[in-house]
């Protein structure tokens, strides 16, 4: 067996455990920890096919920034909160259950109808990650997508406003409550 | 090897002049107002409106474009479609921002975010009208969600932040779908340039099943954009919560943005395609007309109304788009302009009524309304009229033109289809209608009288009529505007 | 080419034996007589609070956590972009100049508007009393923050 394939059979079964994990716990806190696990091997996975550089955000962002906003929000909410698992629309969870199979099942029809007719370079590695990955990243990112890339700062303005206008406003509207209950 | 990572893409700006002259409006707006807290909000919207019409000038400018096809490394196509998407895009946002200017300051909510985060917004939709590369239109449909998403929540009212938070998440859900198209569609032809994509459709080297995935994938992602059955869940409660102003930009620049984007994907990448995307496109507007229009009927509530008759009108544009090709497009670019002339001026109605906030906007606050204002009663009866599909409005023009586009292509079942859903739509403007001109007022609140915000209601019932009677003037346009050059 | 990793792959794998093994032999030979204080968890000295149930955290801290995100997204970007910096030459400096100037303004903005102020009074943590003694003023104070 080669070495990719050794580390792909270690760590997927903690993959997919972590994943399982994560969905049946009660408690957010340790659902997020698992998630963090789940990341990881995703990262592992990353490495496993030629692409570091995705290994490098996945762990930075996902597994560091991500995490920490996964944190923040199941502080803000309060640790001790338990949420309401009854439904309220009836038949809702059968008949997603249902339709995300059909939809499974149409995806693995077409990616396996797809595979014959496929007539992508079979040693991916050395055809396109010329030079290393990250390396032929950049001559994609900022040659041929220069423009997207500068496009994603004005969707970051926007999001540091969303998170400014929704977040301060709501600070605001706290204050009066606190202050109308001292009254 | 090396040298040729040296060469880069040549640079013309020119192309995306508007976007450039939006977004650099917005910082300055956006800086100015955090620099100086007590800017007054009328200076905001002045700056926002020089914004609006540097970029429209530069746009005009683009009509007569000499150059290549696409440019910016075949990010951004040059054709006159995207000229008149962006005039049309641009026309709405200033209604947006006077409407937002007004109904916030009465509200006591204002705050100096609306301005830069309408004219991102904006940005975002005119780039997706003429980006030629899938992963330009994702982010442009991303900026002007995630603007959209923070604006209807921008209300301190429980509604507008349940509106808000349904927006966004099931928003993000289709962003999830669309990037996966765009995935597919890159691996079924290596490229997400849209032209790219279908000369190897065309020449039979892409993989057929993952771009027809991708096809449906991305037909997710729009469809909830644009509001289609049974991608529309969202609207309803998102219109109604949104602040009036910012329900009237979003229903109308929404929509506009993501069809023609829509369009200029199906048309372009797609159109070797085209024999399977349109029974697709068929069956979606089939149960897009007949589902707004029937569950319009039982909205107690104009905003909800107004909200199911635009995911009826969406089916109407789909109707349009059965119909491949330069007749499809042109009746398609017409009943969106008609659209958006219409349900701004509804929605503006509807502030005005409501006087301050979102007091008023049950059914039953209709009733009288010709006794308490005329005025107002007499211009929504107008965007009804139109919204019904009736003589002489652009909404009847606009009709006929989708119908004749879908017949001629030999889709006459679904209109057959379009037709029956008009009727019982008809109905339910005409309820409208009748509550107020027959009905005794239930209360005797007043309209807004202010008299800057009924001139600007007024400009598009102008405009409705104008191009009810005399179409011809911007059909013209239109029709050269039809032909997407790639 | 996964064996240029394998260095990382061996420091994970010994941090992992050491946390594990440090723990397990103190676990073997320490006395075990637990007090309430050597339970607590550590917080620098200072003793631990909870938040009374249903209280929550200050929203400034996810205005934090989120403004941490726009600029570790910006970090990302600037990763291959050095990698392949030479080759990009003159024009990939100019593209991450305007770039991070755009994303300045981001940051600009949330200054301004106060984003990063903390004069508000933070949420006093009832230094001394147990959670359960929180006083009726620093449950508003807490509120407020």
């Amino acid at each position: 067996m080669a070495p990719d394939q050794i580390v792909f059979w270690v760590f997927a079964p903690v993959s997919v455990g972590s994943a399982v994990a994560m969905l049946f716990q009660r408690n957010a806190i340790h659902a997020a920890l698992f998630l963090i696990v789940n990341f990881f091997t995703l990262a592992v996975f990353y490495l496993v096919l030629g692409a570091p550089f995705l290994f490098a955000v996945q762990i930075i962002v996902y597994a560091g920034a991500i995490m920490v906003l996964f944190l923040f929000v199941i502080m803000l909410l309060g640790v001790d909160r338990e949420e309401s698992l009854v439904e309220r629309l009836r038949g809702q969870r059968p008949l997603a259950i249902v339709l995300g199979l059909g939809l499974a099942a149409e995806i693995f029809v077409t990616a396996r109808a797809s595979l014959g007719l496929a007539r992508g370079p079979a040693n991916f590695d050395e055809t396109v990650n010329v030079g290393g990955n990250a390396q032929a990243l950049s001559h994609v990112l900022f040659r041929d997508y220069f423009l997207p890339f500068e496009v994603t700062s004005i969707l970051l303005i926007v999001a540091a406003i969303a998170a400014m206008v929704l977040a301060q406003r709501r600070e605001r509207t706290t204050v009066e409550a606190a202050g109308e209950a001292e009254v | 090897m090396l040298a040729q990572f040296l060469i880069h893409p040549p640079i013309q700006l020119g192309p995306i002049g508007p976007e450039l002259v939006l977004t650099g409006t917005a910082i300055v707006v956006l800086l100015g107002a955090a620099f100086n807290p007590r800017i007054g909000h009328s200076t905001l919207l002045l700056v926002s409106l020089l914004g609006l019409a540097g970029a429209a000038l530069v746009s005009i400018g683009l009509w007569d474009w000499g150059g290549e096809l696409t440019v910016l490394a075949g990010m951004v196509a040059t054709d006159r479609f995207a000229v008149v998407a962006r005039l049309i895009l641009l026309g709405i946002a200033a209604m947006g921002l006077v409407y937002g200017y007004h109904y916030f300051r009465r509200s006591g909510e204002a705050r100096a975010e609306f301005y830069p985060l309408v004219l991102f917004a904006t940005a975002g939709m005119t780039l997706i009208a003429a980006a030629a590369d899938l992963i330009l239109v994702f982010l442009a449909l991303e900026i002007l969600s995630l603007s959209l998403y923070v604006l209807t929540g921008i209300s301190a009212r429980l509604s507008s932040v349940e509106g808000s938070m349904k927006y966004f998440l099931l928003g993000a859900f289709s962003s999830a779908f669309f990037l996966y198209g765009v995935a597919m569609a890159y691996g079924a032809t290596g490229s997400t340039r849209l032209s790219a994509i279908a000369h190897a459709l065309a020449g039979q080297t892409g993989s057929l099943g993952l771009a027809l995935a991708a096809v449906a994938f991305l037909g997710i992602g729009f469809g909830f954009k644009v509001a289609a059955v049974p991608f529309h869940m969202w609207t309803p409660d998102v219109y109604q919560g949104a602040p009036t102003p910012v329900t009237a930009f979003m229903a109308a620049g929404t929509k506009v943005a993501a069809f023609a984007a829509l369009i200029r994907v199906l048309e372009t990448s797609f159109q070797p395609l085209t024999l399977d995307w349109t029974p697709l496109v068929w069956t979606i507007a089939a149960v897009t007309v007949v589902a707004g229009s029937l569950i319009a009927i039982a909205q107690t509530d104009i905003k909800r109304m107004l909200a199911y008759s635009s995911i009826a009108h969406a089916g109407f544009v789909l109707i349009a788009l059965t119909a491949a090709g330069q007749d499809g497009i042109s009746a398609a670019l017409f009943y969106l302009l008609a659209y958006a002339l219409m349900v701004l001026g509804a929605f503006g109605v509807v502030m005005l009524v409501s006087a301050r906030g979102e007091g008023r906007t049950s059914l039953a606050s209709y009733a009288g309304l010709y006794r308490r204002s005329r005025l107002l009663a007499g211009l929504l009866t107008l965007f009804l009229l139109s919204l019904a599909g009736i003589p002489p409005t652009a909404g009847f023009i606009a009709k006929v033109n989708v119908f004749r586009a879908a017949v001629a292509a030999g889709h006459w079942p679904l209109v057959l289809v379009g037709v029956l859903a008009s009727v019982v739509a008809a109905f339910f403007y005409i309820r409208v209608m009748v509550l107020m001109y027959m009905q005794e007022p239930q209360d005797d609140a007043e309209p807004d009288r202010s008299p800057w915000p009924r001139v600007a209601v007024a400009v598009p019932a102008v405009l409705t009529l104008l191009f009810g009677v005399f179409p011809g003037i911007v059909l013209g346009v239109l029709d050269k505007a039809a032909i997407l050059r790639w | 080419m996964l064996s240029e990793y394998l260095p990382i792959a061996v420091l994970a794998t010994l941090a992992v034996l050491f946390g594990v093994a440090s723990l397990g032999v103190s676990a073997l030979l320490r006395p075990n007589r637990p007090t309430r204080a050597k339970l607590a968890p550590y917080e620098c000295g200072i003793e631990p609070a909870r938040l009374p149930a249903g209280e929550r955290f200050p929203v400034k801290f996810y205005v934090v956590a989120m403004l941490f995100i726009i600029f570790d997204i910006e970090t990302i970007f600037l990763f291959p972009w050095a990698v392949g910096f030479r080759q990009l030459g003159l024009f990939g400096l100019a593209e991450m100049a305007v770039f991070i100037a755009l994303v300045f303004v981001a940051y600009v903005y949330v200054w301004k508007s106060g984003g990063l102020d903390w004069r508000e009074p933070a949420p006093r943590r009832a230094a001394a009393a147990p959670p359960t003694a929180l006083e009726p003023e620093a449950r508003e104070v807490v509120r407020a923050g």
